[in-house]
Parts: structure tokens; sequence; C-alpha cells
């Protein structure tokens, strides 16, 4: 009696310890991380494995925490593609030795110029731009004008009525100060952050929640990409229209690369071609992206590069300067 | 003397004291010899190292130095669960989430006895302690008595060696108390099983005992039988923890002759009819108890004064001051003597054929 | 005996007592074993949060402090928990007093419901109160746009609606400590005063309160630990006011700074090992009243209507607002679209049992592994250190305990660090996020275990091993019957610690494995609210289950006692 309690002792703790693992890495399985939105990412994910037959596990996660997900498991890592996600998180990645290049024969003949990595260690595979989403009601009800520039933002109008993203902890946010300070030059970029914090209502976490809130009215403004305007607010029924201001603006590609010495690269190579064929394009207009391949569907109301006066963004340099930024942003604005 | 069934030998146990600090002799060099069918008490007040006695032969405690041995065999390394001895605990112990048949039957499941012969014992130890039919009840329903009995007869069944009782009967009212140790002492005599009983409560242990063990702080003072431990205590501790009231008169010897010794008392000399091993000149303790002095109004060895009259019917109780102490006088069957008040003029007369003398 | 002769006295005791310990083998694999466990899966993440922190290159240094403090963006979130904390701890205790002493006092009708209703947030998701804040007072909020047509802008977001909030989340700890030592004072003592003349405000003040003081103080240590430690609440309504639990959080996630996050969890650890210390061993030791306190119908006394009325009036009023916000949530989970589309649906609950099934799946599955097996660590535990001698039992009881004094955040940072490399490489698997669910929990099991435990007459166990029964047999036969309600109090706390988890596995969850309050709070940031909500009744609705289940169990296998979350809460 006591040897057979003992002996089930153990094996219940082996089998904790040690099989649930073994059953996560089961065959033929296409492990990934991706900053897309769940919603988003169940579109692509699920018509892949319906083409391919391959069978994907995934995890959403926002992009900051993706990228320290993966520098934690650096030495064991848990996935072989990184899937969504502004640029600069993989020119960031590229930096912290976390990716391995592939050159997609699909993708040669289109992806021209940052529309992906020089040395192929990422691709793009769609395009946005960053917008205001303005509450029509708001608006509306105090009969004023819709912000069309920078400068607007700071009107005495709009206290407590903008919000967006820690640029520390969210893409998108950091695109907007990569974009300000490109545009600006750094130090007045800051002076311009500082007026614009004080009509701000509050930071989010995520990049695109300022939009919903917008859409329900909470606030007035959400300064976030094209794609999360259309997707999140107005293709759902909130009272959102979109906005471009006219100093121009920055511009996100979206990300797509191997994980270095992830377990199944040759899936993962698989996905990266698949990404980029016109049928996963096709596929890029329900989430009002803007797809890269020249043959894909547009979605109807959808920003193209022509509607919108764009800076020329240099991924590389915001890549670069990801952390010095974030740092000063920190101090400067003290959040 | 008969062969030993039980034997303690030099049984001594040391506690350290955490919070103290320091070393608490709780039993020191315990030797006693406890034969076939007798029951023995270990009687003493609260810390004199009876308890701890009773969990070492039980194998609750470890003694620090000694042995201990059972029909010959020395048990101290023998765990308590192995032991042939069943203790019936101050506190009952009695299982809570088990009606009575359960836990009677308790050790007797545990020797894998058969059902059949499991639920014969179990009902005929019931039938001894008077609750048959009571089986299926459970513990919280039954009354002060009657769950004493349920601790009793679950030691009991399993026929030990040893009984070990601590202080069972504390927790019961007097009236059930007395009722309960003429139970006890009846069952134990018609099993012959050889028992340990210890008690503060000397009418307890006089009533119930083959052989008396005075203990106290931690060593054993006098062992005997009742009478010897009431007639002839040996010590002054013994003379005063048993009995009523003990009175102590301190002389000296004064002359020893032919099979009488004259002892000096205050300004009087008392005659005694035997020597033992006095020589002149020894301090002896007189040893009075409260019947043995009695009260006259016209002459008698000491003057003194009644102080407090405590009148029970059958006796009387006396306070008499004289030579300045205190002395308890018990005369029986008042009616026939007549009854002294308070500051009434006695003289105190000694039974000296009763009176016993300890060597100081 | 001088300190050292009685250490020396001791360490004599151990080889005796390791030889006692080889005589049951069985008892000996357990202590291995259990000594082990909680190495393994609290000590050591710990120390891994130390361990990154205070190294740079190689050696012992604080020099990340120093980096840190010197940011205001770190500064603030300290000072805003510590302040937050002390408000939350003030109010929550001065309302748990109040349900307390009407309910132990006061001659009132409906003292079991307001007993209810002052322990139900227990039960509930913590973070559902903010959820419940932002339906009512947001700016699409019931009571801002319907009610009161605007005219009022609520200041939700930030310090006030965080003190709103976490107070009524955490209040119920006071109450129940503050019950516990109502009930506990010896009622002849308020007899004897009012005996020898005094009011009933006189008693109040120079008996009750008095008496009662430790108890007060334990609670509000208790409720500081709590706000301090919680993430759920201040993800959703922090605002600006930014706090140290979730900084830490964003620290490690957004800046990709782990020694940073590191050592901001140490930060947010020492208030509450502080607080823990103060509580169990300054605090509770100051304790004036026994354990065995006897409910008794002469304690309450008659009052005078004033203090009477004002009392219900204050308890119905706290309990309205419970109500209203619980209330609020189940109402908005009915709602298609809160804030855009008001019409009345099932469609949450039909996405939340549908597209979210994997969510309730997982944490289900996850809870219901865990629970038995904390349940069964604990009593094993509080066996051992109840009825056992082995050297370092002390040791092994205070680990055990360890958990419950550190908050999730700081957990869950210390085990990505501690298994994300071989060789024990869990990141990713289920086992990690049971592990997690064990360990955060097993506290407060072992306490009640203990506490029970010490209520049974030890003889009754020595009767046991008397008649003949070795260890195991009387653990089996004896022990374990007399403690099972513990054990059930103890599996119903424990469950509903595993399905309302946020701040520690918040860090460990997987793509295989994904927990329902992790949906939740993407649900909010989504502005989803009314799924949000849908999710959040879901969880209720299935630890209501449980717990009726787990009485249920109770009940049928004797001694019909009822659950109890006292000493479950009240450390």
């Amino acid at each position: 009696m006591k040897n057979v309690k003992t002996l089930i002792l153990l094996l219940l703790t082996v089998f904790l310890l040690f099989g649930s693992q073994s059953l996560v890495k089961a065959a033929d399985v296409l492990h990934m991380y991706t900053a897309l939105d769940t919603n988003e990412a169940k579109i692509y994910i699920e018509a892949f494995t319906k083409d391919t037959k391959i069978d994907v596990q995934w995890v959403k996660l926002p992009a900051g925490e993706l990228l320290t997900r993966l520098k934690a498991e650096a030495k064991n890592p848990q996935v072989s593609v990184w899937f969504g996600g502004p640029s600069v998180e993989f020119i960031a990645g590229k930096k912290e030795g976390l990716l391995a290049p592939y050159k997609s024969p699909v993708g040669a003949p289109f992806l021209k110029g940052n529309l992906k990595d020089p040395q192929d260690y990422w691709t793009g595979f769609y395009f946005g731009a960053i917008g205001f989403g303005n509450n029509t009601n708001f608006f509306e009800k105090n009969k004023l004008a819709y912000p069309t520039t920078w400068q607007d933002l700071l009107k005495p109008e709009f206290k407590a009525n903008i919000s967006l993203a820690y640029p520390y902890t969210s893409g998108t946010s950091y695109t907007v100060l990569a974009t300000l300070v490109q545009l600006m030059g750094e130090d007045k970029a800051f002076d311009y952050w500082k007026k614009l914090d004080s009509n701000i209502h509050h930071y989010n976490p995520s990049g695109s929640a300022c939009v919903t809130q917008a859409g329900l009215g909470e606030i007035a403004i959400g300064i976030a990409f094209s794609h999360d305007i259309l997707a999140k607010g107005t293709s759902q029924g909130y009272p959102i229209k979109g906005s471009f201001p006219s100093e121009g603006t920055g511009y996100e590609i979206g990300g797509l690369a191997l994980v270095k010495g992830g377990p199944e690269p040759e899936l993962g190579k698989k996905f990266i071609d698949w990404a980029l064929s016109k049928r996963a394009q096709d596929l890029m207009k329900v989430w009002f992206r803007i797809p890269l391949n020249p043959q894909a569907e547009i979605a109807a109301g959808a920003t193209k590069a022509s509607d919108v006066k764009l800076i020329n963004y240099d991924d590389e340099w915001a890549g670069n300067n990801n952390k010095r930024l974030i740092e000063k942003w920190r101090q400067i604005i003290g959040k | 003397m008969s062969q030993a069934y039980l034997e303690i030998r030099n049984l001594t146990k040391e506690f350290i004291s955490e919070y103290q600090e320091e070393k608490v002799v709780a039993v020191k060099n315990f030797n006693l010899e406890i034969s076939k069918g007798e029951l023995v008490t270990l009687l003493g007040p609260s810390g004199c190292g009876k308890t701890t006695t009773l969990r070492m032969i039980g194998g609750f405690e470890t003694p620090t130095r000694g042995d201990i041995l059972l029909d010959n065999v020395r048990i101290n390394d023998i765990p308590a669960n192995k032991r042939d001895t069943c203790m019936v605990f101050q506190s009952y112990a009695l299982f809570p989430h088990m009606n009575i048949y359960k836990n009677v039957a308790y050790g007797l499941e545990l020797r894998k006895l058969s059902k059949q012969e499991i639920r014969e014992r179990t009902e005929k130890i019931l039938g001894l302690v008077g609750l048959t039919g009571l089986s299926n009840r459970p513990i919280a329903q039954l009354s002060g008595g009657q769950q004493q009995r349920v601790a009793l007869a679950r030691a009991m069944v399993n026929e030990p060696k040893v009984l070990l009782f601590d202080e069972p009967l504390s927790n019961l009212d007097a009236k059930l108390r007395i009722r309960m140790r003429i139970f006890i002492r009846k069952i134990q005599q018609e099993l012959n099983i050889t028992s340990v009983y210890v008690t503060h409560d000397q009418e307890e242990a006089m009533t119930l005992s083959d052989r008396i063990v005075v203990m106290n702080q931690g060593e054993i003072e006098q062992v005997g039988t009742p009478e010897e431990i009431y007639a002839r205590p040996r010590t002054k501790f013994v003379a005063d923890f048993i009995g009523k009231q003990t009175n102590f008169l301190t002389g000296e010897v004064v002359e020893r002759d032919s099979g009488k010794i004259k002892v000096k008392v205050w300004d009087k000399v008392i005659t005694f009819d035997r020597q033992n091993d006095f020589k002149k000149g020894d301090k002896v303790l007189l040893v009075a108890r409260p019947e043995m002095i009695d009260l006259s109004s016209r002459e008698g060895t000491f003057e003194g004064e009644v102080n407090l009259v405590t009148y029970l019917g059958s006796e009387v109780i006396y306070e008499v001051s004289a030579k300045n102490q205190l002395f308890t006088v018990q005369i029986s069957n008042p009616l026939k003597q007549g009854i002294y008040h308070r500051s009434d003029k006695v003289f105190m007369n000694f039974d000296v054929r009763n009176i016993y003398l300890i060597k100081e | 005996m001088t300190k050292s002769k009685r250490f020396v006295a001791y360490l004599k005791r151990i080889p005796s007592d390791i030889k006692k310990l080889f005589r049951e083998p069985l008892l000996l694999i357990a202590i291995i074993l259990v000594n082990l466990f909680l190495f393994l899966f609290i000590v050591l993440p710990l120390f891994k949060i130390f361990q990154l922190s205070f190294e740079d290159n190689g050696q012992f240094s604080v020099k990340i402090f120093y980096d840190l403090m010197s940011k205001s963006y770190n500064v603030q979130p300290l000072i805003h928990s510590l302040t937050l904390g002390v408000a939350v701890s003030i109010l929550g205790t001065l309302i748990g007093f109040i349900f307390a002493y009407a309910v132990t006092r006061v001659d009132l009708p409906l003292k079991r419901f307001f007993n209810v209703m002052a322990t139900f947030p227990i039960i509930a998701p913590p973070f559902m109160m903010s959820l419940s804040a932002i339906l009512l007072f947001g700016k699409q909020g019931f009571v801002s746009k319907m009610i009161l047509q605007n005219m009022i802008q609520f200041k939700i977001y930030g310090f006030y609606g965080l003190l709103v909030v976490e107070t009524l989340t955490y209040f119920p700890t006071a109450y129940l400590t503050l019950y516990g030592v109502l009930q506990a004072i010896d009622p002849a003592l308020e007899d004897a005063a009012m005996d020898l003349g005094a009011s009933k405000g006189k008693i109040f003040r120079s008996i009750t309160l008095p008496l009662a003081t430790p108890g007060i103080a334990s609670a509000i240590l208790l409720v500081f630990s709590q706000s301090l430690a919680d993430f759920g609440n201040p993800m959703i309504l922090a605002g600006n006011y930014t706090i140290l639990a979730t900084q830490a959080y964003f620290t490690i996630v957004g800046m990709y700074n782990l020694k940073g996050g590191a050592a901001l969890a140490i930060l947010l650890l020492i208030p509450s090992l502080i607080a823990f210390c103060l509580q169990k061993y300054w605090v509770s030791r100051k304790s004036y009243v026994t354990v065995t306190g006897k409910p008794s119908a002469t304690r309450i006394k008659m009052d005078s209507p004033l203090t009477k009325y004002s009392i219900f009036g204050l308890c119905l009023l706290f309990t309205g607002v419970i109500f209203l916000f619980y209330g609020m949530v189940i109402f908005g989970s009915f709602v298609k679209l809160w804030g855009a589309n008001h019409t009345l649906t099932m469609d949450n609950y039909k996405h939340a049992f549908t597209v979210g099934w994997e969510y309730i799946k997982d944490t289900l599955i996850l809870s219901s592994i865990a629970t038995p097996i904390a349940g069964i660590l604990a009593m094993i535990i509080a066996f051992l250190v109840v009825r056992k001698n082995f050297p370092g039992k002390r040791l092994m009881e205070l680990v055990s305990l360890l958990t419950f004094a550190v908050p999730g955040t700081v957990v869950g940072i210390g085990y990505i660090l501690a298994f994300n490399q071989p060789p024990l490489i869990l990141t990713g698997t289920a086992a990690i996020i049971i592990l997690l669910f064990i360990f955060r929990d097993i506290a407060v099991g072992v306490q009640t275990g203990i506490a029970e435990l010490q209520q049974i007459d030890p003889s009754i166990e020595e009767a046991s091993t008397d008649l003949g029964a070795d260890s195991s047999f009387t653990f089996r036969k004896i022990t374990l019957p007399l403690i099972t309600p513990a054990f059930y109090s103890g599996l119903a706390f424990t469950f509903v610690k595993c399905m309302t988890a946020i701040s520690a596995v918040i860090f460990v969850v997987s793509g295989k494995w994904n927990l329902i309050t992790i949906a939740i709070l993407g649900s909010v940031e989504n502005s989803d609210l009314s799924q949000a909500a849908a999710f959040s009744v879901v969880i209720i609705v299935f630890i209501l289950l449980a717990l009726w289940l787990i009485q249920f169990l109770v009940n049928r296998l004797g001694g019909g006692r009822r659950i109890k979350f006292e000493k479950a809460e009240a450390l």
C-alpha cells in the first residue's frame, strides 16, 4: 500500500512536469507568435491551415511583449515564425539576433525598397498609415472642425479628449513618436509631445484601444493606424471618421520573419511564401490592410498611399533609436 | 513475592524546556514491580510525575534512562502502537466521527480478527459496561458517564497485558465519580487485568488500589497497600497527603527501655509501646490523625480551647487550639458523647496505640 | 541555558529526530518531496528575482535600484501604490468594521443577508468592480449618461476610481477578520461592564474597541497587501495614476527590461512582506481574545434607535452599492455593444461559448487539476507541521506561507525567470500555469489545516496509536476525516482563486493554454465591455457551481458543516 502510493505520487509529478511539455511539441505543427489582433490572425492562420493542412499553434502577444518573450526564449526558441507587428519591432529583433534570413521567391518581384529588410531578415506583408480616429458625435455636437494637422491636436477644445498608447508597450505609438521626431526634429518633437500630453486623457497599453474608446465617446480623438481606425471603429458601427495630418504622417509595414533557431524552419518558410501569395494577400482587405502584392484586391474605403501625405519614414533609424527615444520619452513625459 | 509482570527499573525522564531554557526532571529513579492482576495507583499532587510515568509505560514518552519490562521483555524500544498496553485517556479521546461500535471495535479491526469475532467481543464488552443496544449511537449524543464507559470498553476489549488509566474520572461530578470507580474496580478484578492508575484524588486511590505509589516531585515517597500508607506513612509528605487534616507534633525520645519509648512533647512525656529503631535523643514526628485524638472536659494530656465546631451529623470536627497550634479533632457519634461549643476548654487525649512515629 | 547552548541542544536532537524518521519511510519521503516542491516552486522563483536585480557583472550591486529610482516614472508608481494601499486599507477596514459590528452586536434584521453580501466579492473576479465602474460611471455609463444626462463627469480613471473599486473588492477581508475578532471577545466582559453601569457607547469605547484593536490592525495590514498586489483593477482603471504592479509588467513586457522589472517587483515585495510580518508576528501576538468564541444571542444588547437605524442604513447603503455594481455587470453582459448598441441579446454569451470556448475550457481544466493537488498538499504540510517533529519544520511552514505575502506580479516574474531555461523549461506549458495556481494558493489551505488540526485533541490520535495503528493508518482514518471540513474549505477557496487569477498568470500564458481572465482584460482593452461582462458572469457561475458541488460533497460525506471562508481569508 505504501509503495503504491509513493509510486503514484512520483508518476504524477513526472507527468505534470514533462508530460505536458511533450504534448505541446507534436509533429507537423508550426508554432508562431503574432502581434496581430486575435480575430485578424485567425483569418489568415485558419486559411493557411486549410490550404496547406499544416496545423498552427499560435499566441497573440502585444508587440513589445512578443519581443521580450523571444528574447527570454532565445536559448530555446519555442516558435518558428513571428507574424505581424510593425517593422520597427522587427528591426529591433534583427539587432538582437533573434531572426533568421529568408528570401521568399513569392515576394521577390514586388518587395522593393524598405518593404523588407535589405538582408531579408524580415519581410513586409501589409502597409498602413498613422491617422486620427474622430468621434463624429463629439465634433457635431460641439461644432468643431476635424483635426487635419498635428498642431490641431494641441487645441484647448480637445483637453482630456485624446488618447493613444504608451510608446513603450505599443508599436503604433512608437511609430507616432518616431514620425514626429523625423518630422520636426528631436527637440521640437518632445516639446510638441509635452504640450500634447496635457490634452491626453490617458495612455493605453495597446495601440488600437483608443479607437474603440473614441467610438464609445469616452474620448474624442484616438491616434492609431488607419486600418485599426477602419476595422475597429467605422466598420464596427461606431461613429468614427478618420483624418490625417497634412504635415505628413508615418506608416508601418506589417512584418513577418523566421525566428532564429526555431523548431520548424521549413514550415515557417512555407508560411512566409503563403502570406505573400495573392491568395493570402486578398485576405488583407478583411482587416482593411493594404496588401503589398500588386495582384491582390483592396478593401473599399481603405487608404492607399496616394491618399495621404507620407513622410519619408526611416524604419531602420526608428528601429535603431527605439530604446533611446523611449527612455527619453519616459523621462520627459514621466509616465 | 510473586514474579513481577510489569517491572520498572531506574526510570528517569528529563525535559529540556524550550522557553525557560532549563532542564526539568519529571521522573527520577522510579523503581516498581507490579504483579499480574494487580491494580497499582500512582498518587500525588500535580506535577509529581505520575502522568509522565504512565505515558512512558504506554510509549508516549521516551525515558531518558531506565528500563521497562513487560512479562520479562524490555519494551523501551517498542513503539506505542505495538505495545500490549491500552490507555483510558483523561479526556476519553473518543473518535467523534464514529459511533460507539466503531470506536470500541477500532483496535480489534487493526488486529485483523474475523468480523464474527470482532462483533462478539465488542458486544460482550458493551454488555459488561452496560451499553448494550447503543452501538449505533454517535459519540456527540452521549453523557459524560456513558463516554467514560465507552473509553473503558475501547481499551479493555483488546485484552491488553496492562491497562493504563490517566485520571479517567476527573471530568465527572462527585456522585458519578464514586459510582464509576467502584465499577472500574469490579471489572478490573473480574477480568484480572494488570492496571496502572493515575490520580490526584486520594480517596479514589484508597478505594481502588491493591497498592499505592505516592509520588512527589518526580520521586517515590512510599509504596504500600492503602492500609500501610494510611496507618504507617513513612514520610511527612505521605502522612500529610493521605487522610484528612493530619496533626503533627514534634518530640524528642527521652528514654528507650524494654519495648517502650518515652517521647517528650512540650512539657509532657508520652509513652509508646514500641521502639522501632529509635534511640535516645532522636527527634520524632508524631502523626496524629483527627480520629486519634479524644476530648474530655475534665482531664487529658494537653489543654486547649475549641475554636471551630463543624457538625456533620455522624461526626463532629473540632478545631482546637493548644500550645499555639491548631489541632483537627474528629469525634464520632457525638450524640452519645455530647457536643462542645466554641470557646469551651477541653483536654486532648491521644490514642497512643495508633499514633505513628516518623524519624525526622 | 544561553542561546548557544540551546542551539547546541537542538542540534543534538537532530540525529535522534532523523533516526525516528527513518523508521517511517513514507513520512520521510513525504517530507523530502514537500521540501523539494516548496523549494523549486516558491523559493527558487523569488531567489531568481533577487539574483537578477542584485547582480551587476557578476557582483552584488544595488545599481539597478539607483537607476530605477532616479527616474520619476518609477518613483511615482511606488508612491501611488503605497498611497492607494493606505487609503484603501483604512476605508475598507472602516466599512468592514461597520458590517462586522452590525452583524455581531446590533439588533437588526437581514443579518444573514448582510453576511452574504459582505463576503460575496471574495468569490468574484477582483477586477469586476472596475468593469462595473466603467459601465456605471464612464462617459457611456448607466448613471452618468442615462440617469444624470452627463451633467456630472465622474473621474473614474485614476486614484478615486481605484479607491472605490478596490475598497469594494477588498473590504470583505476586513469584514471576515473583524467578524472573527468581535465574535471571540468573551461576552462576560461586556456583560460585566454593563453590570457596573456602563452605557452602550461606553462599553464600545472602553471594552469592545480596545479589545478589537489588534484585529483592526490585522485587517488594515491585510487589505493593504491586497491593494498593493492588485493588478486587474489598475490595468483597467488606473488611467494616468500609474501603480507599481502594472508598471513592473510594462517594464518587462514593453521595455524588454527583465532586470528593471525584477527590481520593481522587489520594490513591490518589500511593503507586502513588511505588512505580512507585522500582521503575523506582532499584531496576532497581541491578540487579547481566545480562539474558541461562541456566538451567543445574549451578546446583542439594546441600542438607541439612532444608532440602530444609522448602522442599518449604512449597511443597506453598502449592500445596495455592491448589488448595483454586480448587477450592472450582469445587465451589461446582455447588451450587444455597450456604448454603441444597447439592444439586449445573448450574443455575448454565444461568443463566450463558441469563440471563447477555448478560454473557458482551459481555465476550467487547469483550475480543476490544480485545486485538488493544492488541497492535498496543503493538508499534508499542515499535518507535518502540527503533528510531526523534524529539523526544518518551522522553515517549511514559513515557506508555504510565503506566497500569501508575495504579490502575484512578483511571483509571475519569478516563474518566467526560473523556468525558461534548462533543467526546468516550463514556459509555454500547462504545467507552469498549474504550478502557479497550486503554489500561489497553498498558503490558505495550510493555515486552515493547521488551525483545524490544532483544535483536535491530540489524545485522539494518541488513542489511535495506543490501539495499534501506525502513523499512516491514524492519518487516514482519524486525522483526515476530522480535518475534512477544513480541506473542503481550502478546496473551495483555491478553486475561486484559480478561476480569478490574473496578476501572476499573465506572465505565463501561452498559445496552447489561455485563461478567461486574460480574455476579459483583452475585451476591456478593446472597449468591448459587454463581452467582458459576459465572461465575468461566466466565471462567477462556474464558481458558484463548484461551491455548490463542494458543499454537496461535504454534506454527503457527513458532518454537514458549512464551508466557511472565515479562516481562509483572515490569516
